[in-house]
């Protein structure tokens, strides 16, 4: 594991099929979300055509430095995650600059964009924006509590931080995943998931959103185009690591590509079916039905490794 | 040596002519009377200097008689210092009470004079019924002084003063004969050789009403009442000689009677003192009016010395002369000096109220001798009080007076509350007025003040272990060069400080070494930097500089302490230097109180455990004694614990903080945020270093520690989400951080320190950063309030720059320099196993980026305010030091190995187990890895990417204008409308409830009211009636007979 | 224990009762006069010794029967002292009361309660 300058097109590249992914993931679950809904719902591709649509709109207006460096702070953030973690086991290059880093990294990296895109959205000045993200930073507090007690359960099983090893270990088939010795803990995992991806029951922070203004608005054409890139980068790169430490991790592309969209399908599911959670309810119930669901998977755990 | 004869012969001398020489003018008459005085301190000074020189006592007996036959005086050592003390007090009064007493009648003059002889007989005495003589012309002549003044409340509290001394002379009488019955003579030394005590209940009893008449004297709980209306009542320069002067002569009469008591006599003195200590001090927290409450003090102070004395005779441990003197003795004199110099000052301010004596400050020299006053009273260093108090403890715990020692401290405490309340009062109350002072008050303020700081530079080389109090000396001494330089323009002060102590650092940096020397770095080259932004300032900032290098001289000394005297004072001496930094902001006054408060009671928890040390471990002062101990280990650790946890403001004992922290003002905030906060986490490593497995009983305290911290984390940051008030929101961040610093420590293990260590470094980066930028934010702005600020990033760019780092250093997102400590936490969460601890410590964490956002937007983000379009950014000498911080934040966030590769390798001394192994910039553990140089030119070269992408796509965005922006169909023009900021995570304090709620501060709050209460209750039987003051007297006795004969 | 020493006690008590149980401060200073009294009575009482002479040396007592012939004459000398300064005290007392008489217009010690707590 070392740094070699070749690994940065392989990087490009890795990061170019998982931003596809990503973009058609988006457009199939939007159909599905119509389909649900009993409407007929966009073209699977149509994520492109607006992306393509943003990127060319010419009107463009700025509230100040930190307002345009918002979407850069967001994107970054969502290549950033991808990028540290490992998407394809054994493969030396697709491997992605995990050298840098362990899962302790990945999990402090996802505020990066978060945060980042907090600030830019601050300076634009809309009441709305500081409301929306008053609810997501909240939110998002209470959402990781399960997903820290999955990642350190899953790390105090397989006594390493390191994504590449877990996945090493969970490697020889499906009886060795995580979702298999530990399910409990990969229940937690789940639930964590479902926080992190911002889909109901948990998407009320991007409620401000629906009033047709807030931040995307505030933040259109090119500013618009750079978060929809992002959005289908960050939830792929979420779902990769999940795929990793609970699922096996993945040899070869095919098998990625199989199991991100199966993962990400559950968050979907989920959301279709379930209305949203106030925010101080959705912390609430992380605090309540999570927390303590995390701290019995944490003992099995501990039992499990003795 | 003169014969001591003639201090009597020169007083009656000169009362006897005083009547006649008047006719001639009071100019003359005055002359003469202070002659006398003069003559009579001269005497016994003389005769002091003489016998300590090596001559003989000199004895006088009458009509040429040998004792028991004949009336003995004696002028011994003891002797000699007492009237010494008493004749230079009586000079000093008589002087301060000039202007008074060229008005009144020439009687003033003679009782005065009558009063001081009557106080050097009771001293020189040795003949019972003598003593009695001199006790009623010392009574008879305050009673007449105190009746002298021609007011009502003077008159009435002399009348009750002279019933209770009446009942005081009855006993006396009724004892002095019954053992002159048992015994055959009235000379104290043949009585003490032929009474027996044993030889039945009736000896006792004479011994007992002997005995209770002195103490009666000595003003005991609960029969006191009157003379606490003296105190009040009476004019300052007579209470001057009346608290201080005749208390010392009766608890020199007490001296020398003890040689009549038998053990249960003496416990029944050391009883009562030290209740009487403890109750009075807790009225004391009721008192508004000084002189009263300077009663109470009195009266407790008088009773501690007594309870102690009698304590030491009664353990054998005053058969050392040195420990007599130096505990014993060194109370007395610091109340003996400290009390009459603020009776003094009550009669120069001459208010009522303690809220009043604010026109002190009109007079900075006035101030300076208040403080020392009260700093000396409290038992602060240098002044005796606190070595006598430190002796105490450690002859106390060697003894194994545990109760004594704790009411000694509780009462220590509890006096500590209402005197610095009190000069809080005088430093920040607002009004007008003004002190008129004369050369003659002036003078025996002067020298007592004087008097008290050159004893306790005395003190400091008499006690043992003292000689390492040397490493204090230079920077005190450049202390007190300040207090004299205090006229010089601030800027000048600053360059010199900044000088001097670069050269300190530059001389004792290289000196230390392993984790001494990180922590030398935080504190003094911290220190230096923290001390640029002082050129902000303009005039001459009076009063910053001597107390900035004391707490820097405190802590400096810390770290090149060997001894826990040493450290004891060094921690002392730069608690009290921050109190002083702490209490210049403008609200900071109740803040700076719960601040020294809990400083005071977390210090003498941790002196209880010193002593303890001291005591369990052969009398050994040094530090190093630590880590041989074998008894009691667990008990000592959890007591000095508890100081360091106070310091570092673990929940539970944090209250003082962010209002300490919050309210001070722009540089002080980040000197006692980032930088003396260190100071408790450097005790806990001291400490911890030296006992690895402190146990009580089968509990492991690190275990709890371990809870402490995360509860800490948690909460600390939790609170600090719903502050409005940037700064106190940084400093509940900082109770949250220390807690992640306390988590660390309690692994007890190679990478527990670690990380503990690497989480201080950063807070003391980001931290000094944040204050600094926030202050800076405050001081253009003029509010704290972040609902009041907005859109500042446009007016000041800099700042908002400190700010962005600062918070992404301390949320622990990657690349920057927090990461390593959330990093390096789960790796010994992973090794230690304390997974539930981890997981609080770890949510709190994250809870961390609310407060994070919440500041950086409220304040730089949203709204523009219209006052504030116009405010600059902050002074350059406020930004030069957060451009240097930056700086250390990305080097550290790069080569984080640089620092903790070398940490790790000194902190394989202590755990030589689990160490970090390091490959070229990769840090490795057993469980994970991180190269931060990798992290950040990714990150950085992502970042790049995306941003030229964006630059290139998007290179003609127009700048718009703040109201730029639609919602609800409205277009604002106000930016209060759209600025949300007020109570911004309502909807997380909602969610959490229960764990929003302040308990500590209702807990502390309802301590504090219970100890109201209980004063007030206990007050109230002072009635004011002088035959329930009888009453009490009464009662007194009988209880005490009960419990001396023990039924 | 004699009567006399008995008595100056009774006297003592009673001097006492009246100091807590009269207001009048004239009646007071009269029951600290009382406790005096009965003080002395007490004192004198401890150097007297039954069936003894005054200690004066004289013709009928020699000096070297003195000791067995004549009562303490200590007592009495202190007990001379106590009634001169008794004396001064109760003077000192009395011009208290007058001096509260003439400012507060009574003699209750009741109303002396300017001060307290």
């Amino acid at each position: 594991m070392g740094f070699e300058p070749i690994k940065i097109l392989y990087s490009l590249l890795s990061l170019f099929i998982i931003f596809n992914i990503g973009m058609l993931i988006n457009g199939i679950t939007r159909k599905i979300g119509a389909r649900v809904g009993r409407r007929h719902g966009i073209r699977f591709y149509q994520p492109y055509i607006d992306l393509v649509k943003n990127y060319a709109l010419r009107s463009n207006i700025t509230h100040g430095i930190m307002f345009y460096l918002g979407p850069v702070f967001r994107l970054t953030g969502g290549i950033g995650v991808y990028l540290f973690v490992p998407a394809i086991y054994g493969s030396e290059y697709f491997g992605n600059f995990s050298f840098a880093g362990d899962l302790v990294l990945i999990t402090y990296f996802i505020f990066f964009g978060t945060l980042g895109m907090a600030l830019g959205a601050g300076e634009g000045g809309h009441p709305y924006s500081a409301i929306g993200i008053s609810r997501g930073l909240a939110q998002v507090t209470a959402a990781e509590i399960p997903l820290v007690i999955a990642f350190l359960g899953a790390a105090i099983q397989y006594q390493s931080l390191s994504v590449t090893e877990m996945v090493a270990l969970q490697q020889g088939g499906i009886q060795n995943w995580t979702l298999v010795t530990n399910p409990l803990l990969t229940a937690v995992a789940l639930i964590a998931y479902l926080g992190t991806m911002m889909r109901s029951p948990f998407d009320i922070v991007l409620a401000p959103q629906e009033i047709p203004i807030g931040p995307p608005t505030e933040y259109h054409s090119t500013f618009l185009g750079v978060l929809q890139t992002n959005r289908a980068i960050f939830p792929m790169a979420k779902t990769v690591l999940f795929m990793n430490v609970f699922f096996g991790g993945a040899t070869n592309w095919g098998v990625l590509i199989l199991k991100v969209f199966l993962i990400y399908m559950w968050s979907v599911f989920v959301g279709v079916v379930f209305p949203r959670f106030r925010v101080d309810h959705s912390i609430r119930w992380f605090y309540k039905y999570a927390l303590p669901l995390g701290l019995v998977a944490l003992a099995a755990t501990s039992l499990l490794i003795k | 040596m003169v014969n001591p004869i003639y201090l009597f012969v020169i007083a009656l001398a000169a009362g006897f002519l005083l009547s006649l020489i008047d006719k001639a003018g009071r100019s003359a008459a005055l002359t003469v009377f202070y002659a006398a005085l003069a003559a009579m301190a001269g005497i016994s000074a003389q005769a002091f200097i003489a016998i300590l020189g090596g001559a003989e006592s000199a004895m006088i007996f009458t009509a040429g008689f040998k004792p028991p036959f004949s009336i003995n005086l004696q002028m011994g050592l003891e002797e000699s210092f007492f009237t010494m003390i008493v004749n230079v007090l009586g000079l000093l009064s008589g002087i301060y009470l000039v202007k008074k007493l060229k008005t009144e009648k020439v009687y003033a003059l003679v009782l005065y004079l009558m009063m001081i002889m009557g106080l050097n007989g009771l001293i020189m005495t040795r003949d019972l019924f003598n003593l009695f003589v001199f006790l009623e012309i010392t009574s008879i002549a305050t009673y007449s002084l105190i009746g002298i003044e021609r007011n009502i409340r003077s008159l009435s509290a002399g009348f009750k003063y002279m019933i209770a001394g009446g009942l005081a002379s009855m006993f006396f009488l009724i004892g002095t004969i019954y053992l002159y019955r048992f015994t055959g003579v009235l000379h104290l030394d043949s009585m003490a050789e032929a009474l027996d005590l044993a030889s039945g209940p009736a000896v006792v009893l004479a011994v007992f009403t002997l005995l209770i008449s002195v103490l009666i004297e000595l003003k005991p709980f609960p029969a006191n009442g009157w003379a606490l209306d003296v105190y009040e009542a009476a004019d300052d320069g007579l209470v001057a000689v009346i608290a201080s002067a005749s208390s010392a002569a009766m608890l020199f009469v007490l001296y020398k009677i003890t040689p009549l008591l038998n053990g249960t006599l003496l416990l029944a003195v050391a009883g009562i003192g030290l209740t009487t200590f403890v109750l009075s001090n807790l009225m004391g927290l009721m008192q508004h009016s000084p002189k009263r409450l300077l009663g109470y003090s009195s009266i407790g102070q008088i009773g501690l010395i007594m309870g102690v004395y009698a304590l030491l005779v009664h353990s054998g441990a005053a058969s050392e002369p040195m420990t007599l003197l130096l505990v014993a003795g060194g109370l007395f004199i610091n109340h003996f000096i400290a009390k009459a110099g603020l009776f003094w000052l009550a009669g120069l301010v001459g208010k009522d109220s303690l809220e009043g004596w604010h026109v002190l400050r009109k007079k900075p020299v006035l101030v300076f001798m208040f403080g020392v006053f009260i700093l000396a009273l409290v038992g602060l260093p240098p002044f005796p009080g606190f070595f006598a108090k430190w002796q105490l403890v450690m002859v106390f715990s060697e003894k194994g007076l545990t109760l004594a020692t704790v009411l000694v401290l509780l009462g220590s405490f509890l006096e500590a509350a209402y005197l610095f309340r009190w000069l809080g009062k005088v430093l920040k109350t607002e009004g007008e007025g003004e002190v008129k002072t004369s050369f003659a008050q002036g003078l025996p303020l002067t020298l007592s003040a004087l008097a008290l700081i050159g004893l306790g530079a005395g003190f400091s080389l008499w006690i043992p272990g003292g000689s390492g109090l040397k490493i204090l000396y230079l920077p005190m001494l450049l202390a007190a060069a300040l207090f004299l330089l205090d006229f010089l323009p601030a800027w000048v002060k600053n360059t010199l400080v900044i000088l001097l102590m670069s050269l300190y650092a530059w001389q004792l940096l290289p000196g230390l070494e392993g984790y001494r020397f990180l922590f030398g770095i935080i504190f003094l080259a911290g220190g230096v930097l923290l001390l640029i932004p002082g050129y902000a300032f303009k005039g001459k900032r009076r009063g910053f500089y001597p107390f900035a290098v004391m707490m820097y001289a405190g802590l400096a000394a810390l770290l090149i302490s060997e001894s826990t005297l040493q450290l004891f004072a060094a921690w002392e001496i730069m608690t009290l230097g921050s109190y002083f930094l702490i209490i210049r902001g403008k609200r900071s006054e109740p803040h700076a109180l719960s601040y020294m408060l809990f400083s005071i009671g977390g210090a003498f928890v941790m002196l209880m455990g010193l002593g303890l040390l001291y005591g369990v471990n052969g009398q050994s002062l040094a530090l190093t004694s630590l880590e041989t101990l074998t008894q009691s280990a667990g008990v000592i650790f959890l007591l000095i614990m508890l100081g360091f946890l106070t310091k570092i403001a673990s929940m539970g004992l944090h209250i003082w903080l962010p209002g300490a922290h919050g309210e001070a003002e722009t540089d002080v905030s980040p000197m006692v945020s980032a930088i003396l906060l260190k100071a408790g986490m450097f005790g806990l490593i001291v400490l911890m270093s030296a006992i690895r497995r402190p146990m009580i009983g089968n509990v492991d305290i690190t275990y709890w520690m371990s809870w402490l911290g995360a509860i800490t984390v948690f909460l600390g940051n939790l609170l600090a989400i719903y502050q409005e008030d940037a700064k106190r929101l940084l400093a509940y961040s900082s109770v949250g951080n220390l807690g992640y610093v306390l988590f660390g420590l309690s692994m007890m293990t190679h990478m527990g320190w670690l990380t503990s260590i690497a989480f201080a470094l950063n807070h003391f980066l980001f931290k000094a950063l944040l204050f600094l930028a926030i202050g800076g934010v405050v001081m253009r702005v003029k509010t704290k309030n972040m609902y009041e600020m907005g859109g500042l990033i446009k007016r000041m760019p800099v700042s908002f720059i400190s700010v962005l780092i600062g918070i992404i250093a301390l949320s622990g997102v990657p690349p920057l320099s927090g990461y390593a400590g959330k990093w390096l936490t789960f790796n010994i969460l992973l090794e230690k196993g304390w997974y539930l601890q981890g997981l609080v410590l770890i949510i709190g964490g994250l809870i961390a980026f609310l407060y994070c956002f919440r500041l950086i937007y409220a304040v730089f983000l949203g709204q523009l305010k219209d006052n504030h379009r116009r405010v600059k950014e902050a002074p350059l000498p406020v930004l030069i030091p957060q451009i240097i911080l930056m700086i250390a934040i990305m080097f550290f966030s790069a080569y984080p190995g640089l620092v903790l590769h070398p940490v790790g390798d000194f902190l394989l001394k202590y755990f030589p187990q689990g160490a970090i192994s390091w490959q070229n910039n990769t840090a490795l553990t057993a469980y994970g890895h991180w190269d931060g140089l990798a992290v950040l030119i990714i990150t950085g070269v992502m970042f790049a990417s995306v941003f030229a992408l964006l630059l290139i796509t998007n290179r003609k965005a127009q700048k718009v204008g703040q109201f730029n922006i639609v919602y609800a169909a409205e277009r604002p023009s106000r930016p209060e409308l759209t600025h949300v900021g007020y109570n911004f995570f309502a909807h997380y304090r909602k969610a959490l409830g229960i764990f929003s709620r302040p308990f500590a501060v209702k807990f502390w709050d309802g301590v504090s009211e219970f100890a109201h209460s209980a004063a007030d209750l206990f007050r109230k039987i002072y009635s004011g009636n002088g035959q329930t003051y009888l009453v009490h007297i009464i009662l007194f006795v009988v209880v005490v007979y009960a419990f001396v004969t023990g039924g | 224990m004699t009567l006399i020493t008995i008595l100056g006690f009774i006297l003592i008590v009673i001097g006492i009762w009246g100091m807590l149980s009269q207001s009048n401060i004239i009646k007071i200073i009269i029951g600290f006069s009382i406790v005096d009294t009965g003080i002395h009575l007490v004192m004198v009482s401890i150097g007297y010794l039954k069936d003894r002479t005054a200690p004066i040396l004289d013709e009928t007592v020699g000096k070297a029967e003195a000791l067995a012939r004549v009562v303490d004459p200590v007592p009495s000398a202190l007990v001379l002292t106590a009634i001169v300064i008794g004396l001064a005290v109760t003077a000192l007392m009395l011009a208290y009361a007058v001096k509260l008489h003439e400012m507060k217009g009574s003699l209750d010690i009741h109303d002396l309660k300017e001060l307290k707590w």
